[in-house]
């Protein structure tokens, strides 16, 4: 583990300074694990202490079965070339997190995009509603139980005269003999 | 005091490069404020993932960035493989090196036609994306495609290089080499290119990492930074090759930085030939329609010609990927650090500025 010393020294920090759980998984990756509340205190500490001033990314996981979102935090620094992944849970009821655009101006754009895909609030966050989606007055789209399916059924239709085409598949099975596999039936137009 | 007017450029105009648009509002020709604004092409590509199995979701992933889909690929079968703790055939490792820099330097010579056009001069993007035909080939004999490959897989690649490919990349590479010096001479060396770029654009070389700055534009401003050489991955740490900075973080900065790694990858495509050594090249998976991944996530980095593009993929243990998040350099590029540098700059500088940052829309959107 002597070659991980950089890793288990900046894990050693923030858990001891913050009394989390976390892990080095492996060269130049550092996991922590922390409540909601404690984020923006970790990534002001990561930011100023260890010199992790650039923000990689924001990302956030639907855990639908836990009733809960995860939101990870991914984070740089220049001076040992090292990533901390800070990862959290919040509800996926009333979903709010706090807002961390103040120490990184790139966050907006995360967080636009969160509220937008996912529906999860950030307090103070300034920026038009819309990001990506236009006149969106469905379920937050990226939400694991959004369906798809129904959306495009709903959304787009037959054109009107098409009513009678033929499944392009059915008729090469019929001509040349073969059968659609069994896995490919269920999209088949004809029920 | 004039009047402060709003101009919307894009999401049809030949000097955006992609569909998106930029908001300004200006006085005179001086831009005071700007915005991005993107939704133009949004094809919910990680919503789609997610109902696809590991392999499946390769048919999306390369069309996240047209002009430069093989990152794409190679990031998430990295990511893929860290999660399953798969191991990559040695000689894999040089073949996705190939891939990887035969993408960068097609990128380029898509790069030439967009920076160059955005000042006048049509001639070098006739030429250059008229050589780049020639590494399309290259794709076309080695993977069946030439945009989209879909060619590397977690595990290694989808098939060896084929008789007589190594000669014919030689040659290739010879070709494009002499043609840069004639790029130069267009390009680099015309006066009206170099007022153009100088000065124009400026990113602060003290606010670049913390703006989320990456790749040339970064290395434009004298900061060394490349994952290729900071976190090594394929066969990079067995080849020697230069990481070209420059000081200025300006469009001109950021063009001569460009124009050394293409040097710089045709170098390496070179090594890579001369060194690669026999044996496999994929490790097989199994059933792809059976193949579950055990429960986990990672975050993998790939130099792309754009900058850094990190995946953050998780795993539920199931045969479906739970999340690809995709982070292209252009999701900070396009918008926070554009809509910075934008102000103060002349109107005539938008497609300029943007082409030199190396915004790819759907990168943003996904």
């Amino acid at each position: 583990m002597d070659n991980l010393q950089i890793e288990n020294n900046i894990l050693e920090t923030i858990k001891t300074a913050f009394k989390v759980e976390g892990k080095v998984v492996r060269e130049k990756r550092v996991e922590i694990t922390a409540h909601k509340q404690l984020i923006s205190s970790i990534l002001l500490f990561a930011k100023n202490q260890h010199n992790y001033i650039h923000l990689n990314h924001i990302t956030c996981v639907d855990w639908i079965e836990d009733g809960e979102f995860e939101i990870n935090y991914i984070i740089w620094s220049p001076t040992t070339k090292n990533t901390l992944i800070i990862k959290t849970r919040i509800s996926r009821e009333n979903a709010q997190m706090e807002n961390i655009d103040n120490i990184w101006d790139q966050a907006n754009t995360y967080e636009r995009e969160m509220r937008e895909m996912y529906g999860i609030e950030f307090p103070g966050l300034i920026g038009e509603h819309e990001f990506i989606l236009e006149d969106w007055d469905e379920m937050p789209p990226m939400r694991r139980d959004f369906d798809t399916l129904e959306y495009a059924t709903k959304t787009f239709y037959q054109r009107p005269g098409r009513e009678d085409a033929k499944d392009v598949r059915e008729e090469l099975t019929k001509q040349s003999g073969e059968e659609i596999p069994e896995f490919a039936k269920k999209y088949s137009r004809e029920k | 005091m004039e009047k402060e007017t709003t101009l919307y450029i894009g999401p049809q105009h030949p000097g955006i490069t992609g569909n998106m648009m930029v908001k300004l509002k200006v006085t005179g020709d001086t831009i005071s404020s700007a915005s991005t604004h993107v939704g133009y092409l949004h094809r919910a590509f990680e919503k789609l993932i997610e109902r696809r199995n590991w392999l499946q979701s390769f048919t999306i992933l390369c069309r996240f960035c047209v002009p430069e889909p093989d990152p794409m690929e190679l990031t998430y079968a990295r990511a893929v493989e860290e999660i399953e703790g798969r191991e990559v055939p040695e000689r894999a490792e040089y073949i996705r090196t190939i891939v990887m820099e035969l993408a960068r330097i097609q990128s380029f010579m898509l790069w030439y036609g967009g920076q160059s056009g955005s000042s006048g001069l049509y001639l070098v993007g006739q030429w250059s994306v008229g050589d780049r035909n020639y590494i399309l080939d290259l794709f076309e004999d080695l993977t069946g495609g030439r945009v989209y490959h879909m060619y590397i897989w977690p595990g290694g690649v989808r098939r060896d290089l084929p008789e007589g490919w190594k000669d014919k990349a030689l040659k290739t590479m010879d070709y494009l080499e002499k043609r840069l010096d004639e790029y130069d001479k267009l390009m680099f060396d015309s006066t009206i290119f170099q007022k153009r770029a100088q000065g124009v654009g400026i990113i602060p070389k003290d606010k670049a990492i913390e703006w989320g700055v990456v790749g040339a534009p970064l290395r434009g401003t004298g900061i060394k930074h490349d994952v290729r050489i900071d976190e090594p991955y394929c066969a990079y740490d067995k080849l020697n090759f230069i990481v070209p900075t420059q000081e200025g973080g300006d469009v001109w900065a950021r063009a001569l930085v460009r124009r050394q790694e293409i040097r710089q990858s045709i170098s390496i495509i070179r090594q890579a030939l001369d060194k690669m050594p026999a044996g496999e090249f994929y490790n097989k998976i199994p059933n792809p329609m059976k193949w579950s991944i055990p429960a986990g996530s990672a975050w993998v980095k790939t130099e792309s010609v754009r900058g850094e593009v990190g995946f953050y993929v998780e795993s539920d243990g199931s045969n479906k990927p739970r999340r690809v998040h995709v982070k292209g350099a252009a999701y900070t590029h396009g918008v926070t650090v554009l809509e910075k540098i934008l102000v103060g700059q002349n109107i005539a500088d938008v497609s300029f500025i943007l082409n030199s940052l190396g915004v790819c829309p759907p990168e943003i959107e996904r």
